[in-house]
């Protein structure tokens, strides 16, 4: 058995495997390295209670601070890792330090994309990024979001709630675009606008910079939006470079078997980082959502304690905006045909995406047991009315 | 024996099972978990959790 596990990544993944490693029986050292200097958190609230001053960064942590004491976890925020030997078995840390391992977790996760460089510019992804933003959301203050996925969807929710205005913009035809099929996405187009979200799709950015005390987004159809302050949100990137410097394998992330391992022996990823095979449909993915990155990191920890359970799993998120929960799970990208159960106009519904008659996605609002039902027909790949009734 | 259902993504937490991944053992009431445990799947907080059903 291995005696010092180290783990990259204080995120949810990471404070999960350490959590499952001392469940199972793993009595080795556990290193937990943050590279924030904040006691790991629960990051969804970020860009919702936390933005809109609802919580405080005490109320969203992962644990309890005296938990990793009471663990044996050695938790050390505030590290950055500059880089791994894997044949040598040691993390060397910025300020010189080596940790030596004998098992390494890279649960590293990822950043906020942002091709564009005007000092207007604002990106939301951890605690340090609220305080500015959180300033400049005052009542009747003018704001630009780009981008209407998850996040950015969830942002200007958040401002227009605060008082904001918000202009939203986005390259697709639809918002959220990721998740919802049409049909789906039109309802959030009568959402943000009867919530009076300025929202503009079909943006293609060209660029975006400060004239004066505004910054200005350009699109290439000719159309210009400015305003103080100019959020973008168009997705993450992978943290992928010290796997990389350090001769492991990535391609959209790091590329793990199903039971985290990496291309370098005791080197394991789990998280948002981690590009793994889809136990459900074949193929890999990448999972960028709180419940993903908890259950593999979860899953992961098992087996770097000894454990041999692969880790399969249906996707599964949810957003809040303007009040209204929604879910999504599994694959809808990979459909064609949507049931609706319920009523759209009234925001309460579950559409259940089909590929060929067998569920493979659903959408709801306001439905969460009846989206957990889902999850289990989708991971089973059940048709749906052989799943309708045998639930009736 | 009670069931208590997350408001926030629909978990449910059952007396009866326990929540034994955080050594919640089978059987422990709803009360006597601590107030500053959350959702395991979405992270709510236990305030916004519901009864829904007795069993």
């Amino acid at each position: 058995m291995a005696h010092r596990t180290v783990i990259v990544g204080a995120g949810i993944a990471g404070v999960s495997a350490a959590a499952a490693m001392r469940r199972s029986g793993y009595e080795g050292d556990i290193v937990l390295l943050g590279e924030e200097p904040e006691l790991p958190y629960r990051r969804p609230p970020v860009s919702k209670e936390i933005v809109r001053g609802e919580k405080t960064p005490d109320e969203i942590r992962i644990k309890k601070p005296e938990w990793y004491d009471q663990q044996s976890v050695t938790l050390r925020t505030g590290v950055t890792v500059a880089s791994i030997d894997t044949e040598a078995h040691v993390v060397h840390l910025a300020d010189g330090e080596e940790v030596g391992y004998d098992q390494l977790l890279l649960a590293t996760g990822g950043r906020a994309r942002n091709p564009w460089s005007a000092s207007g510019i604002r990106t939301l992804r951890s605690l340090a990024d609220v305080p500015r933003l959180q300033s400049e959301l005052t009542p009747g203050s003018h704001l630009i979001v780009v981008g209407a996925g998850l996040i950015g969807s969830e942002i200007a929710a958040s401002a227009r709630t605060m008082g904001c205005e918000v202009t939203l913009l986005e390259t697709a035809a639809l918002p959220l675009p990721r998740l919802l099929p049409p049909e789906l996405g039109e309802l959030y187009v009568d959402l943000h606008k009867s919530e009076g979200t300025d929202l503009h799709t079909g943006v293609q950015v060209t660029s975006i910079e400060d004239e004066g005390d505004q910054t200005t987004v350009r699109a290439s159809d000719g159309r210009s939006w400015s305003a103080p302050v100019v959020v973008v949100a168009v997705g993450m990137e992978p943290n992928v470079e010290l796997a990389e410097a350090a001769g492991i394998e990535v391609a959209n992330g790091i590329v793990v078997d199903a039971f985290g391992r990496t291309s370098a022996p005791d080197v394991f990823a789990a998280g948002d980082v981690a590009n793994q095979p889809n136990g459900v449909l074949g193929g890999r993915h990448r999972v960028e959502h709180w419940q993903g990155a908890q259950n593999h990191g979860t899953a992961i920890g098992k087996v770097m304690a000894g454990g041999d359970v692969p880790f399969v799993e249906v996707p599964w998120c949810w957003s809040d905006q303007y009040g209204h929960n929604l879910q999504v799970t599994g694959w809808p990208e990979t459909t064609h045909e949507l049931v609706v159960h319920g009523s759209l106009h009234d925001r309460d519904f579950i559409a259940y995406l089909l590929d060929d008659g067998v569920v493979r996605g659903a959408v709801g609002i306001g439905r969460p047991r009846d989206i957990r039902a889902a999850e289990k027909w989708i991971a089973a790949g059940q048709r749906l009315e052989d799943a309708l009734e045998g639930d009736a | 024996m009670k069931r208590w259902e997350c408001q926030q993504c629909g978990f449910v937490y059952d007396e009866a099972e326990g929540w034994p991944e955080e050594d919640i053992p089978p059987g422990t009431k709803w009360e006597d978990i601590p107030d500053d445990w959350t959702c395991p799947d979405c992270g709510a907080a236990k305030a916004d959790f519901t009864m829904f059903e007795l069993v």
